[in-house]
């Protein structure tokens, strides 16, 4: 059962770092590290042609070699998260990619490559239903919950839960789970996981208020 | 004229069902399919099943190979899922593009759920330090794709677990001599049985247990919830509409009965004698 209640968020950090793509985002959640590229909306291939939506791609690329049958659950997990979140029928007939290079994994790579992704759609300017965010969270060894974890707390886990949220009711959109919990533990995790998203939403408004206050000078 | 309707507007087909509160297979929301499940069917596998949710036929067999651990793990063995959809079991995987895909993620939540549930003791797969230990491939073949597959892979997984005898190995170590006596077969470990329910949501509001393919393909998320010994070892919910925690906790509570009543039927199977169990599940 739950003891005590750590809730640490790590900092975050945010680049539009690539210059090439349509938009990117380079993010950082302590030392954990993703950089995402954006293209679309891109002409389509005509296998792919969906006449109701956007045809939306991600390619996931590990820090090292090839991808494993993991990085592919990975990438499937990220690319419904953000088809949740476009609203994709608005680009009938185009395709839609994302890009989401690891270049550090230090604890809680995949909520920060949602994040990231997250991010990139946002900076993109495509039209979304809601943002999401992303929250790791550890039950350890003493049966304390750990939100957003470092590495050497991460180690000993018995439980690691990744959840993502919407930024319109905070219900859940998504959750991928490791290891074995009780549901009082999972539920626990989901309400700190909930109220530390706030932060992530925070960060959101406050990177793209930046953005574009500086195109307010520009336009005038 | 029930059959054109179908066709032509499959979504508000189902939303009409739905809103009388039955499916049209004449199941009620949160009701689950029937469950069949038979071991030991493949006599050239050291241990098999084939396991039945409504037309979702899974097949699963395992075979035991001697193999070198990993220097990072070497002390441990393998238990690896490998998971095929052939181009019989679904229109969707007609083309082996969108197979693969699928392949992929089946096959690492198998693993997951596995792992996750400490069903095996990987250290006890170990017949030597560092030299040798044995892999359990899990070959899991889906001969007819009908929702929820999942659930049957896992169930299949299981009990083809539970059916598995490994050989007595005799290991040298100095002259690295193997010597294996298929007369002495002795059962695994098995520590857990994991239990996977798959839910869906339509229309962003009802929420549906046990779906078949025809369901999936309207919905508008999938949560796959795995049970073990009354605890949850594997949650799953890639996108989709956003739930509440009461939702959750629902889901939850049906994956956890579901626990219970699928094991029943597991337990009847391998006490019966011509090992084939067929049940309704109420």
């Amino acid at each position: 059962m739950t003891k005590e209640v750590v809730i640490l968020t790590r900092p975050l950090n945010f680049v539009n770092y690539l210059s090439r793509p349509d938009s990117s985002a380079l993010l950082s959640q302590g030392e954990t590290v993703a950089l995402v590229a954006f293209f679309g909306p891109l002409e389509v291939k005509p296998q792919s042609l969906r006449i109701d939506r956007a045809c939306f791609e991600v390619n996931f690329r590990p820090k090292t070699g090839i991808q494993t049958v993991k990085d592919r659950f990975k990438e499937n997990s990220i690319k419904s998260i953000c088809e949740t979140a476009l609203l994709s029928a608005l680009y009938p007939r185009t395709s839609i990619k994302l890009t989401v290079l690891e270049l550090e994994n230090r604890g809680g790579f995949e909520a920060c490559a949602i994040n990231a992704s997250c991010m990139a759609l946002l900076v993109s300017g495509i039209s979304m239903k809601y943002t999401v965010a992303a929250v790791h969270c550890i039950v350890d060894k003493k049966g304390e919950i750990v939100v957003d974890p470092n590495h050497r707390q991460a180690k000993d886990a018995i439980a690691l839960f990744t959840f993502a949220f919407d930024s319109v009711d905070k219900n859940l959109v998504a959750c991928n789970t490791e290891g074995k919990f009780n549901m009082a533990q999972y539920n626990d995790c989901q309400i700190l996981a909930k109220s530390a998203s706030e932060k992530v939403f925070q960060f959101y408004k406050e990177e793209i208020r930046k953005i574009h206050e500086n195109d307010e000078i520009v336009g005038f | 004229m029930a059959q054109q309707y179908k066709l032509i507007h499959p979504v508000k087909y189902y939303r009409d069902y739905l809103n009388s509160e039955i499916r049209p297979d004449g199941r009620e929301t949160n009701k689950c399919r029937n469950v069949a499940v038979n071991i030991g069917s493949v006599t050239t596998a050291d241990g098999s099943a084939v396991v039945k949710i409504g037309n979702t036929n899974v097949i699963c067999g395992i075979r035991a190979e001697l193999a070198k651990p990993k220097p990072s793990e070497p002390n441990q063995g393998f238990l690896i899922p490998v998971v095929e959809l052939p181009q019989m079991c679904s229109v969707k995987y007609r083309n082996h593009s969108g197979a693969n895909e699928d392949t992929d993620v089946f096959s690492c939540a198998i693993h997951d759920i596995l792992v996750n549930s400490e069903c095996l003791d990987l250290k006890e797969l170990s017949i030597h330090n560092d030299k040798l230990v044995w892999a359990i491939y899990c070959d899991i073949i889906c001969i007819d794709f009908d929702g929820s597959f999942l659930d049957a892979a896992i169930l299949a997984c299981v009990a083809a677990l539970r059916t598995l005898k490994l050989p007595k190995v005799i290991y040298d170590v100095d002259i690295n001599d193997i010597k294996v006596d298929n007369t002495i077969l002795s059962p695994v470990n098995l520590k857990a049985m994991p239990i996977c329910t798959t839910f869906m949501t339509f229309d962003d509001q009802a929420m549906i247990t046990d779906p078949t393919a025809e369901e999936e393909d309207l919905s508008s998320s999938v949560i796959n919830i795995a049970a073990s010994k009354g605890d949850i070892c594997f949650v799953r919910k890639p996108g989709g509409t956003p739930l509440s925690e009461t939702q959750m906790e629902s889901l939850f509570k049906q994956a956890l009965d579901r626990e219970t009543e699928l094991l029943k039927i597991l337990d009847d199977c391998f006490s019966q004698q011509n090992h084939t169990i067929n049940q309704m599940v109420e």
